[in-house]
Parts: structure tokens; C-alpha cells; sequence
């Protein structure tokens, strides 16, 4: 546009100056013509002015500046002087035109066309806009919609309606897919159920039958320790069980109770408990109390599983420190060196060790639900001591 | 007494009749809950297993149905589920107590009993095994009129033991009584010797001798 007005404004000022030079001419032509006519030299200065001279002398083509009574001001004009040689006499014929109007004439057109580049500019940048916010705002509303969706949602995504062809699919394409996500989700929380009862009834059935044997006659002591070996293995199973089925109903959110828990208290509690199944010495230390909001069966699960855990991987005469302060509530146990697989301590089924016989979920359960409530944890190895830390919020 | 059980799993239904039938229960079986709700109507039962899961039905509604006839019997639901949720549901319906599977025979036997013993129909809150009194109500332990000052697990294992006599008890079952879901800690189940070792000191000449070992790593709790 811009281009185009400059080009414009050149353009018609050249335009303008051949017209008024062509009028200078013809006009000095006309003049010429009647003086050859035996015409009588005459003046209308400034316009025309015929003076008699001695010389001929070339063409000259110029501006000039003169005083014009008629407007009491300078103006401008296009002067023309040629040396013409007419029935033996030579004449000097000054032509002059006035340019300051067709200056005028041009910048009035200038200006015109700037002023309708500029409100068609507007114009279109209105209407542009408000047909933009018509064809976005259903795309950014669906946007917003796909970011707040959740697994869990009872109702289809909220998607808003588009005239436009390629929103409409785009449309039709989220509200299939998440339909799909959500119905695999409830399966998945149905089976989760389901797995339950399912292995856990094979598992008791089997369980049972092996207790009437050991209250049969006719047993010796092996088969006896076999039958027992086959109640740890089934003890461990179920525990397996138990575990899995607990994580992956953190992970499907379906603990949402909140309940305001005294995590000091707590584990002090499950201290208490343990040391009737273990010798292991756990100290306990206290700067604050804790409490969080939190499931309360899960914040119990949180403590027995870091209490069990650094029993289990504590050596002999080891011993158990337990602190709370700040926010933190810290384990440690110790240890020789090192985990070498820090950043797998929290899988399913790790275990850092083959010779403690652990379901390997423990932790995995206790990350789950620091996951779960967005609390941190971290492992250090510090002075001989594995240290587990729970940051709570 | 007289124990109906609800039952789909055939097998294990067997097993728990077979077990219980020892003390001289006399036992009667379901597997749906037709058959359920029809002998709940036609006898009277001094406790009731139900199996949440029966074919042709839940168990928890048997249990509604037990309630809405003002029947006395006392309740213990069975589940595979370990859900809160349905364990609050259970109880709040007006179960006695709730066991989840797999569970010890041993364990469930202990649950039946501390059930009749809580009974509105004329339970008794002591039991008794010659010089031995137990007080349920107050959880304290006598022998020979004397007390015996117990700790928390002694305690549980003397009851245990003691409603469960004449059975063979193995050490996986012992510790999944007294510690549950932490009894894979006591890996070595030398805590269960000591508990068993201390319990037989406290109990004295008199009552140390019922505590038997069976097979070289069970116990016995059993009059000679």
C-alpha cells in the first residue's frame, strides 16, 4: 500500500508537470503562430511576456518564483522562454503557468487515498478480528476442556460446536477417543476389583485344605514342614497381592478421603508395634509435630512401609533412627555401602538385595503416595546410613 | 453350636465345615443365596458366615434380610476384597466382625468364637481351660486365681491358643494371627518362640504343660 502511494504521488506529478509543460508549449505555439501572423507582441505578465531582442538564445524550461497581485502572495510557476525568429524579427516569448494548484490538486488526491487505505485498513482489521474471535474461540474453549479432562470423569468432554469443517472432525475425533479413554479406565478400575477376588479365593481355598491336613492323623514331621513352607509361600502371595492391588488403586485415584493425621503420633505408633516383632532398636526424635491431610489408611500403609523396609535391609545389630521435624519425616538404617540402583529403588519389584525376602513393593507403594498427595521423597547415603526422607506439604 | 455357612467356593466351604465340625459344631452349608435366605428363614442359627459373592446373590443381603427378621445370630462376612469401604459397609449393615481371604482356619475359628462370646445369646465373656481364666471383657489372665501380667501379643496368643484347642498350630499361622500383614517380617519366627517361650514361664508348672509342640515346629495347646 505503501509502495503504491509513493509510486501514486510520482506518478501523478509527473502526470501533472507534462500536462503543465505541454500547455506552456502549446500555448507558446499559438503565440508564435500569430505573431507570424503579423500579430502585435503583446504582455500579460506574468503569464505571457513577448520581448523583442537582438540574440537568439537557447529554449529554457524552468521554475520560478514570482510575486502574483491576484493572490497578493509568491507562487509558483513553469516557465517557458524560447527564442523565436519571426518575419525577421527576434522575439524572447516567456510562457508561465501556475503549479501551485496542480501541487494542491495532487496532494489532496495523496491525502484521499491514504485516508481510504487507512479506513479499509481499519475496517478489515475489525472484521477480521471479529470473525477470528468467532472462528477460534470454540477451538481455544475445546483446548481448555481437553486440559482440565480427567481420566476419571463420569461425563463426555464438553466440546463446543464449530462451523468450521475441520473443527467439527477435530471434535468428533477428541470426544471418540476420550469416550474410549474414560470406558478403558473404568474397566481397568473394574478389573483391578476383580483380580482381587479372583486370586484371592483360589489362594484361600488352598490355604484351607492344607490346614485340615495338619490337623489329620497320620502326618510325620517332614511332610509337616513341607505343608508349613507351603503356608509361607502362600502368605507370600497374598501379601503380593494385597500390594499390587493396593498401587494400582492409588494410581486409579480411588482413595479420596482426607482426613487431618498426626504423622508424629502415627509413627510412633507403628514403632510401638514393631518392636514386638523385631529386635531391631528404632529411635524416635521429635523437633515438630506433623500433620497432614491425608487418606488415613494410606498414611498408615506410608509409615508401616518405610518402618518395614529399614528393618528388613537393617543388619543384625543395627539400629533404626527415626526423626520428625519441619515438614520431614525422616528413616534411616544402616548400611555397608551405597545403593548402586538409587534411581530404581521405587520400581515394582525391585529389590536391592536377593537375600531379603521382601515383595519388592514397599517402597514402590510408599512413592506411589508421596506421588499420589505430591509430597517428596528422597534416598541419601550419608555416614554409613541409608536415609529415606518424606517432605510433606 | 449351630453354624451356617454361605459359601459359593465348594472346596473351601468343605475345608471350613471340616474344621469346624472338630469342635463339634454342627454345620450346614449354602452356596447361593437362594438356598441362604431359605434356611435363615426355617432355622435358627448361632452364627451365620457369609460370603459376600454367593452365586444368585450377595451375601450382604442375606445379612439385610437376618436384620429385618430380628434374627439372633451372629454374623461374619467373608470377602476377597480388602476395602475399607466394604468393611464399613459390612459392619455398619450390623455384621459382627469381617475376615478377609485367604484367611487361617485357625484364625476364623478365633473370630467365631470371640463372636459368641460377645453373643447376645448367652455368651460368656470368660473362657476357661482347667486352671486358666481368661476375662475377655477385661483382658486380663489368671492361673490358679493368680494373675499373670501379659504383654499385649502374650495375651492374644494365650486366647488364641486356647480357643483353638487341640489344633495344630504352625508358626505361619501363629504370626499372621498376632502381626497380619507385617508377619513376613518375622521371617526366622524366632520372635514366636520367644512370645511361646515367655507365655509357657508365665504360665507356670500348671499351665505351661498344655502348650505342646507339634512336629518339631508347630504347637499344640492341649489337655494331656
Amino acid at each position: 500500500m505503501l509502495l503504491s502511494t509513493i509510486a501514486l504521488y510520482f506518478y501523478v506529478k509527473q502526470l501533472m508537470q507534462q500536462e503543465v509543460e505541454e500547455e506552456l508549449f502549446s500555448t507558446q505555439a499559438r503565440i508564435e503562430k500569430i505573431l507570424h501572423l503579423n500579430g502585435l507582441p503583446y504582455s500579460l505578465p506574468p503569464v505571457v511576456e513577448i520581448v523583442p531582442v537582438q540574440q537568439l538564445g537557447k529554449e529554457i524550461l524552468k521554475d520560478t518564483i514570482i510575486y502574483d497581485p491576484s493572490q497578493d502572495e509568491m507562487e509558483e510557476f513553469r516557465e517557458l522562454s524560447s527564442f523565436k525568429d519571426i518575419n525577421g524579427k527576434n522575439y524572447k516569448i516567456t510562457v508561465r503557468n501556475l503549479i501551485v494548484e496542480s501541487e494542491d490538486i495532487l496532494i489532496a488526491i495523496i491525502l484521499s487515498y491514504v485516508l481510504i487505505i487507512l479506513s479499509v485498513f481499519l475496517i478489515q482489521f475489525y472484521f477480521n478480528r471479529a470473525k477470528n474471535v468467532r472462528l477460534w474461540t470454540p477451538f481455544f474453549l475445546n483446548l481448555e476442556a481437553m486440559k482440565r479432562f480427567s481420566l476419571s470423569s463420569d461425563v463426555p468432554i464438553p466440546l463446543v460446536e464449530s462451523e468450521i469443517l475441520e473443527f467439527s472432525d477435530l471434535n468428533k475425533e477428541i470426544t471418540t477417543l476420550t469416550n474410549k479413554v474414560r470406558a478403558d479406565y473404568q474397566n481397568l478400575k473394574q478389573f483391578t476389583e476383580d483380580v482381587s477376588h479372583e486370586l484371592q479365593t483360589p489362594l484361600a481355598i488352598i490355604q484351607a485344605k492344607i490346614e485340615n491336613i495338619i490337623n489329620g492323623d497320620n502326618l510325620n514331621e517332614l511332610q509337616f514342614g513341607h505343608l508349613t513352607s507351603i503356608q509361607k509361600d502362600i502368605q507370600r502371595l497374598t501379601q503380593m497381592n494385597k500390594r499390587l492391588t493396593l498401587l494400582t488403586k492409588i494410581e486409579n485415584r480411588q482413595f479420596v478421603k482426607v482426613e487431618t493425621i498426626n504423622v508424629s503420633e502415627l509413627i510412633q505408633e507403628t514403632i510401638q508395634n514393631f518392636h514386638e516383632i523385631s529386635n531391631t532398636e528404632i529411635r524416635f526424635s521429635q523437633k515438630n509435630e506433623i500433620i497432614v491431610n491425608m487418606d488415613a489408611y494410606l498414611a498408615q500403609v506410608l509409615c508401616n512401609n518405610l518402618i518395614s523396609n529399614a528393618i528388613k535391609y537393617s543388619p543384625q545389630e543395627g539400629r533404626i533412627e527415626v526423626s520428625a521435624s519441619e515438614k520431614s519425616l525422616s528413616v534411616s538404617n544402616e548400611g555397608i555401602k551405597a545403593l548402586e540402583h538409587p534411581e530404581r529403588l521405587y520400581s515394582r519389584f525391585y529389590r536391592e538385595s536377593e537375600a531379603v525376602k521382601s515383595t519388592g513393593l514397599g517402597l514402590a507403594i510408599v512413592k506411589r503416595i508421596c506421588d499420589f498427595y505430591l509430597f517428596e521423597i528422597h534416598y541419601s547415603f550419608q555416614s554409613s546410613k541409608h536415609i529415606f526422607t518424606v517432605k510433606f506439604i | 453350636m449351630k453354624i451356617l455357612i454361605a459359601e459359593d467356593e465348594i472346596d473351601l466351604q468343605q475345608s471350613i465345615a471340616t474344621y469346624l465340625e472338630k469342635d463339634g459344631n454342627v454345620c450346614e452349608v449354602v452356596s447361593d443365596y437362594n438356598d441362604a435366605a431359605y434356611k435363615v428363614d426355617l432355622y435358627d442359627y448361632d452364627l451365620i458366615l457369609l460370603d459376600v459373592n454367593l452365586a444368585t446373590g450377595s451375601g450382604l443381603d442375606v445379612l439385610k434380610k437376618l436384620k429385618k427378621e430380628k434374627k439372633e445370630a451372629g454374623v461374619i462376612i467373608i470377602s476377597a476384597n480388602n476395602s475399607l469401604d466394604d468393611k464399613l459397609d459390612g459392619l455398619d449393615l450390623g455384621a459382627d466382625d469381617y475376615i478377609t481371604k485367604p484367611f487361617h482356619l485357625a484364625e476364623l475359628n478365633s473370630r467365631i468364637k470371640a463372636v459368641l462370646r460377645r453373643g447376645k445369646y448367652g455368651g460368656d465373656d470368660t473362657i476357661t481351660f482347667n486352671e486358666i481364666k481368661v476375662d475377655t471383657k477385661s483382658r486380663s489372665a489368671y492361673i490358679d486365681g493368680k494373675v499373670m501380667s501379659l504383654t499385649r501379643k502374650e495375651y492374644d496368643l494365650l486366647v488364641f491358643f486356647m480357643t483353638n484347642q487341640g489344633r495344630v498350630l504352625s508358626k505361619e499361622i501363629i504370626a499372621e494371627h498376632l502381626w497380619g500383614d507385617n508377619s513376613d517380617l518375622a521371617d526366622n519366627f524366632d520372635f514366636i518362640y520367644v512370645h511361646v517361650n515367655n507365655l509357657r514361664k508365665k504360665l507356670t508348672g500348671e499351665g505351661a504343660k498344655y502348650i505342646k509342640t507339634a512336629y518339631g515346629s508347630g504347637y499344640k495347646f492341649i489337655a494331656d
